[in-house]
């Protein structure tokens, strides 16, 4: 799966403004229903909570990977926000995420969700590609480090 | 017309019955192959035997058609259609890159066999049959020819029966095997070209003959390299369709048309139908196809070897019982030596010799092709064409058992086969409460994998083990008691560790959904309370 198929600059936001979990996420729906990807905003919302109250996406060293499979979605879409002073996420690690990369897949459609959401971390692994990502200024520039 | 096709619906009952309970038979019983019962079965029941007897107002079961094929064409458009897809699952099975990796081996085997069963088959003919003259006579190129072709279906079916197909031998001798089919059938056109010039009294043709002989390798070469860069694109767009079944249906129909073109280039369809099989086996998806060809294969394949039994024309071979049992016997150390001999300069050991001289010797459906067409264009008369027959048929009895027992013990390969890098997997494992629990997950894990477009199989073995694929992307998972783990290349690992993680929140998820149920005891109690207020009422 092609990263660059999935996300484009207008799905990118370098300054999140939220400063809770569920601001956050609310945010970053909000990026994908004004790029026209999701039908039905409330469902998603709930799915993307139900997730996280299964267990948090928020894993080690500031990155968060909120996700949920919706049949508000008919393709898989994702999105990217950043937020450089940190939000509380209920990390695994406890320190607070930077770095949010939400995907929504559909229900019933076979396809490579899970390996994409594993092939956009495996691009954020380093310290170096992090720091990168939280230094930029412009969509453009974090696009670049995921090579799309 | 009606009449040939219910005697056709009969004709395939009886078969049907017949192989299946010999081949159960031989297989429970005599601890042979099935297809050694098959194939006996085909003999008794045939046109030259049991079949021959007028059965009321329908006459025999299988009337001797004239010609050289005793059974009726639609029977043997039956048994072709068999021996097509016989190849195209042994294709399907071939480990190609240990295929790839023993061709060069295969070809000093293959080339070694035809060699000395052409000079041995050739020369004991104008030995023992002053008439013939000398080597380059029709007869004595035909017989030469008889002896070089190997059956490859038969020892396919053993080497699969016995689990020995992906072995450095079974590969070898399927290679090799293939390559003597194809060299068979380049050897026979440049015969029949010899023969019909000597016949005729006329000068050869030696640059017609080396274009058949051009067209048939390159045909060979060609559909290989199209072949095996095609599949994998084929079946990423036949994935589009949503459907296995479809997915299967298809590429064996893929198989018969190049079956039917590699008889057009002048080559056996066999060869068309093993090609196809081969470029299928390095897709993600071969196990699925193997899985439902194998199924369709259980009702054609056994009419294959049945026919090929009810060619022995016992009268025929009975004027020529000494000649012919001689013959076998020489095309049985043509073969032995022939293609033995030359493993043991590439890699393989005694016991590895052994197993690929007895894997080669089965002569099949090409050896008579190559003896019906000499039938036909007068180079063999009737007693050669039975002295043909009988090669095939002691060939095909006595290899089965001979490769069994050659394929008991340790390796006939010299090196140790290095395994795939082993080093560079990741484990990761995880402990769960009971077995039943670690099943579950299991399961769910599998789904998860199915829903991200992978394809699943069971591999055998002491462990339950499942292969796990999807294009290059391969994962081993491994249930043992309550303990369950999924092994990953270092590149996927993060893949890994992801599915499985969403696999645990939604068994969390399940969990948590149980322990808000119903008091099970109570659900039960409802069920018998239920259960015996019908007994009343039934009573009432």
């Amino acid at each position: 799966m092609k990263i660059k198929q999935i996300l484009s600059p207008a799905v990118v936001s370098t300054s999140l403004k939220s400063s809770t979990k569920e601001e956050i996420i609310r945010e970053l729906l909000d990026l994908l229903v004004s790029a026209g990807y999701v039908s039905d905003k409330d469902e998603v919302f709930a799915a993307l909570m139900e997730r996280e109250r299964k267990m948090s996406t928020g894993i080690q060293h500031g990155v968060a990977i909120p996700h949920a499979k919706t049949k508000a979605v008919k393709n898989l879409v994702a999105c990217i926000g950043l937020k450089p002073e940190g939000v509380d996420f209920n990390s695994l690690d406890g320190q607070p995420s930077r770095i949010f990369i939400m995907t929504l897949s559909p229900i019933d459609r076979v396809g490579p969700h899970v390996q994409f959401l594993a092939e956009v971390s495996m691009v954020i692994k380093t310290e170096e590609a992090r720091a990168k990502i939280l230094q930029a200024k412009t969509a453009q520039e974090v696009l670049a480090v995921f090579g799309a | 017309m009606a009449h040939e096709m219910m005697l056709l619906a009969l004709q395939l009952g009886v078969i049907l019955v017949a192989t299946k309970l010999n081949g159960w038979f031989f297989s429970r019983k005599l601890k042979q192959p099935r297809v050694l019962g098959e194939l006996v079965a085909g003999m008794l029941i045939g046109p030259y035997v049991l079949g021959a007897i007028p059965l009321g107002s329908l006459g025999p079961l299988f009337p001797p058609v004239g010609g050289t094929i005793p059974v009726s064409p639609e029977l043997y458009g039956i048994a072709t259609v068999g021996s097509i897809l016989l190849l195209f699952t042994s294709g399907l099975e071939t480990d190609l890159p240990t295929f790839l990796r023993f061709s060069g081996k295969a070809s000093v085997v293959g080339f070694g066999g035809v060699i000395a069963s052409f000079f041995l088959g050739a020369g004991i003919t104008v030995l023992l049959h002053p008439e013939v003259g000398s080597i380059m006579a029709p007869e004595a190129l035909f017989l030469g020819t008889i002896c070089t072709a190997t059956s490859i279906g038969i020892t396919a079916r053993i080497l699969g029966e016995i689990r020995r197909i992906s072995s450095p031998e079974g590969v070898t001798i399927l290679a090799a095997a293939v390559l003597d089919d194809v060299i068979s059938i380049i050897l026979l056109s440049v015969v029949v070209g010899i023969s019909a010039v000597s016949m005729g009294g006329q000068a050869i043709a030696w640059g017609s003959i080396g274009m058949v002989a051009l067209k048939a390798v390159g045909f060979w070469a060609i559909c290989m390299i199209v072949g095996i860069i095609a599949a994998p694109h084929v079946t990423k767009r036949l994935k589009g369709l949503e459907s296995l079944g479809v997915m299967a249906e298809i590429s064996f129909g893929i198989a018969l048309l190049l079956a039917g073109l590699s008889e057009m280039a002048g080559l056996a369809m066999i060869i068309g139908a093993y090609i196809t099989g081969l470029s299928f086996s390095q897709t993600d998806v071969s196990m699925e196809i193997t899985e439902r060809v194998k199924a369709v294969g259980e009702y054609f394949i056994p009419v294959f070897f049945a026919v090929m039994g009810m060619m022995v024309d016992f009268q025929a071979v009975g004027s020529v019982l000494g000649f012919g049992i001689l013959f076998s016997l020489i095309a049985f150390v043509g073969k032995l030596v022939g293609c033995g001999l030359p493993s043991l300069f590439v890699g393989f050991n005694l016991r590895g010799a052994l197993r690929i001289g007895a894997g080669m010797l089965p002569r099949g459906e090409v050896t008579l092709i190559v003896a019906g067409i000499g039938l036909a264009s007068g180079a063999i008369g009737p007693d050669m064409f039975g002295v043909a027959v009988m090669t095939m048929l002691l060939a095909s009895v006595a290899a089965p058992p001979l490769l069994v027992q050659t394929f008991k013990g340790g390796s006939g390969y010299r090196e140790q086969l290095v395994e795939s890098d082993g080093a560079s997997m990741v484990t990761i494992e995880l402990e769960f409460p009971s077995e039943r629990t670690a099943d579950f997950v299991r399961r769910s894990l599998s789904d998860a994998f199915r829903s991200e477009g992978f394809f699943i199989r069971a591999i055998e073995g002491s462990v339950r083990s499942w292969q796990i694929r999807k294009e290059d992307m391969i994962f081993v998972m491994r249930r043992r008691t309550a303990h369950l783990e999924l092994a990953a290349k270092h590149e996927h690992e993060a893949f890994a560790r992801l599915m499985m993680l969403e696999t645990l929140v939604d068994f969390q998820e399940f969990v948590d959904s149980i322990k808000s149920m119903e008091q099970p005891e109570m659900m039960g109690a409802g069920l018998l309370m239920n259960m015996f207020a019908t007994q009343q009422a039934k009573e009432d």
